[in-house]
Parts: C-alpha cells; structure tokens; sequence
C-alpha cells in the first residue's frame, strides 16, 4: 500500500514541477486521473480502518491506535451526516466521535463489502484556492454477534476531498505537489 | 414504443459498462441500478450535456464524443422522474428537442447563474421545531466560488408581521410632526401591533433578522430535511430538480417539474418560490 502511495506521489510530483499550479485555474484531465485515484486509494484505505475499528477482535489500544491512522486521512474539523430511510433528518458527528461509536457497537464481526461503482464528480475550485470534489461510493455494513444478532445496512456515502497544491524542499529544491484529504462525509441509506 | 427501446438501451449500456470499473475492495454483485442512478448534481450536469461516457468518466472538449447531440438525446430522457412526477409528454419532448436542437442546443452552466437550492431545514426558535426554508446561491469570486444564503422564509416571522389588510385604526395622524411625534410614545407600548404603523411596501427581510436571532441564540439549527434546485438557464423553461432514493433504474437526481415559462413568468415563478406572491 505505501509503495503504491510513493509511485502517485512521484507522479504527482514530477507532472508538476516546472508549473506553477497556484496560478492555474483548471485541473489538466491527466493530473486530475491521477488526484482521482489518490483520492480512491484513501478511500479505500478509511473502509479497511472501519472494518479493523468496527470489530471485537481488534485490542482497545490497536483500534485507537486504528482511529489515529483514520484521522489522519481527514481535514480538521471533517464531520459525518448520517440519515436512514426510516429516519430522514441528518445527524452529525465529529470523525472522530463517528469512529469510537463504531468501536462500541462491538460486534462480533464487521463486514463492509463495496459495490463495484464509484463517481467522482468535477474538482471545483474554493475561494481559498484549494480545489475541492465529492467521491460518491456504495458500501454495505453487516455487523454480526456471535448470539446471532446481525445489523446490516446499504448506504450511499458521499465524501469530500479537498486538494491542495503543496510544496516541499528536497535536497535544497522546491518541490510541488498535490495533496489530497478527506472531509465531510455523508451518508445515506439506501434501497439497494 | 422506440423512445421506450432507446431508454432500455441507455439503461443497458450503464449494465455493461460497469464490467469497466476499477476494482476496490470486496465486491458486492448487482449494481446495475447503481450505475443507472445519478449519483450526484454534477452527474446530472454531465449527463444533461453529454460530457461523460457511460462508466462516468468524464468526456473533455476536443473529444469526438463531447456534447455528442445523439448521445444527449439519450441521456435526457432518462435525467426525467418517470415514476411520480407525471411531467406532460409534450412538454418533455418540446423540452428535449429545444435544447438538442442543432443550430443552438442548449447546455447546464454550472457557473452560468439563474439556478438556486432550496433548502429545507429544522431549527429550534424558542425551544420548539420549525421548518426553515433557506435559498442558496452559488456565488463566483475572485478565486473560485462559494454557496451563499441569498434568503430565508421563516414561517413564524410571516404570522409576526401580519399586516391588516384594511388598517383604518392604527396610524399615526397627518399633524404628529407638530407634536414632534410624542404619539410615538402610545405605538411602541403596544408591541403585538408596531407592524401596522409601517409603510404600505413595507416587507421585513427575513434573512437579516434570521441571523439575528441566530446570533442571539434563539435559533439552533438541528437537521437538512430536504434539497430542491430550481433551474431557470434555459430559455422558456423551467425545471426543478429533486433526489429520489428509491429502487429501480429511474432514480438519484432527476428532473422533478417541468414548465415551459417566458421570461415574464419565470420571474413570477421565481416570486412564487421565494414566498412572495403566495
């Protein structure tokens, strides 16, 4: 997993070092492929965290240790909208509350399975001049006991991600390059 | 009955293309509905224009595929609520045909302006659950853009300043200026009433004192229960655009109402959604 967040990083980078981003209004559709699928990747990455935090087996002190590495996927302040079919206004949470709720439910096991689809919508530009866009990902939650309590839900969730031109110096350089993070995440259940 | 087969053609081009997708993780199995629904705003955008490819990837200008007119077609038939909106056939067509048209189609501008969210919202004022109905703008600026709060109808600030429709009691007389307005004095302990003393165009802004009592702490937002655009770009029509979470191929964000509107009637419209003219 880190080799391959290495090889987006050097793409990322090398496609951006002669440029100076910060002048520039649009995404070319190459870069944009390639924030695209970084920003999969930590998608992907917070399903996988989700799993580890959800579940029993996981020890108190790896699940916190779980919910930090989670975190760090997040802007400050990042916040989960959650609503259900049977309860349609919006409940907020702070990421992190979100996450040590999920870690009470202790169910014995915690299953998320994906749908084989994601959209990922147009990076539209903030006043602030970070770009931002909105991940939209299908996911299935079944949380199981072992006395044969089971909850399952299907949900749309659709996740911010902010993207910003960084820079860095390496070796006495400055180096550009993208960086991308979550942020709010709302979800939705789904009929599905 | 040709329309009908284009539209399952459509819908089986989103089935086949979804062997394309990238893989992430451990994989559910069905999901052509998924890829039928449109899953977000600017997916509707894209669709609307034909600026994306039947996987969702997105189509850029210079490619042969981009704004294809044929394509559009397609795609805009299914961009329709065929389920519960009942939308005339004739005026779907006329629509349709209007902004496919080949000498001057028509295309969504997202930074075009003349669209606007509603957005219902809950709030607590005083302790008790009201609906607040706030009305978005997307606001372009020096770098990027931004949603602003344009308006709010609140209806507990409606019954507030009710006016009398025929107030022939409550005024000030033509001579208090001689008295130097002491009769003030009499209106302004009579709090239930002060509205009736104001100018017949008189129309309290909502907004502002919306945030004032924000500000104060009498209102405490809770919950977004709901979200509507309302779409005026194109010309002679208008068309609102809801979410539909249900099951089936005809769902996600489609077109909800539609009305063909000349311009004077669009801003009647326009009056009708603020709460203006109601």
């Amino acid at each position: 997993m880190k080799s391959l967040y290495k090889i987006l990083f050097v793409i990322l980078l090398s496609s951006s070092i002669q440029v100076n981003l910060f002048a520039q209004d649009e995404v070319s559709p190459e870069r944009k492929q390639a924030i695209d699928s970084l920003a999969l990747e930590k998608v992907k990455d917070l399903g996988k965290y989700i799993s580890i935090i959800g579940n029993k087996d996981t020890e108190f002190s790896e699940a916190n240790r779980v919910i930090e590495r989670a975190l760090e996927l997040f802007a400050d302040g990042s916040q989960m909208g959650v609503s259900s079919l049977s309860r349609p206004d919006v409940k907020y949470y702070g990421v992190r509350e979100y996450f040590e709720r999920l870690m009470a439910l202790n169910y014995d096991r915690v299953t998320i399975q994906w749908f084989n689809i994601q959209y990922i919508s147009d990076l539209e530009r903030q006043p602030d001049g970070k770009y931002v866009g909105v991940i939209t990902i299908y996911q299935r939650f079944q949380g199981e006991s072992d006395d044969g309590l089971k909850y399952m839900d299907t949900t749309k969730k659709d996740i911010t991600i902010y993207v910003e031109r960084k820079e860095t110096q390496i070796g006495g350089r400055i180096i550009g390059f993208w960086d991308v993070l979550l942020g709010d995440i709302r979800v939705t259940e789904t009929t599905t | 009955m040709k329309r009908l087969t284009g539209v399952f053609l459509l819908l089986i081009g989103f089935v086949i293309s979804s062997k394309g997708q990238q893989t992430i993780g451990t994989y559910l199995g069905d999901e052509s509905a998924l890829y039928a629904a449109t899953k977000q705003v600017n997916q509707f955008f894209r669709r609307f224009n034909s600026e994306e490819d039947l996987k969702g990837n997105r189509i850029y200008k210079g490619s042969k595929h981009f704004r294809n007119p044929k394509t559009r077609r397609k795609y805009l038939k299914v961009l329709f609520d065929n389920e519960t909106s009942q939308i005339n056939a004739d005026a779907k067509n006329g629509f349709i045909a209007q902004v496919t048209n080949g000498a001057s189609p028509f295309f969504l501008d997202f930074h075009g302006g003349e669209w606007f969210a509603e957005v219902r919202t809950k709030f607590l004022y005083h302790g008790k659950e009201e609906t607040a109905i706030l009305f978005m703008e997307l606001q372009e600026e020096k770098v990027g853009s931004k949603w602003v709060i344009k308006n709010v109808y609140f209806e507990p600030f409606v019954k507030l300043f009710e006016k009398e429709k025929e107030n022939k009691e409550k005024f000030l007389h033509p001579l208090s200026h001689e008295l130097a307005f002491m009769n003030l004095q009499r209106i302004f302990s009579d709090k239930s009433e002060v509205e009736e003393y104001t100018a017949n165009d008189f129309r309290p802004d909502h907004l502002s004192l919306f945030l004032f009592e924000i500000k104060r702490s009498s209102l405490e937002f809770k919950s977004v229960t709901d979200l509507t655009f309302h779409f005026f770009q194109a010309d002679n029509w208008y068309f609102e655009l809801k979410e539909f979470n249900r099951s089936g191929y005809n769902t996600g964000w489609l077109i909800a109402n539609l009305v063909k509107a000349n311009e004077q009637e669009k801003d009647l419209l326009r009056k009708y959604i603020y709460f203006e003219n109601r």
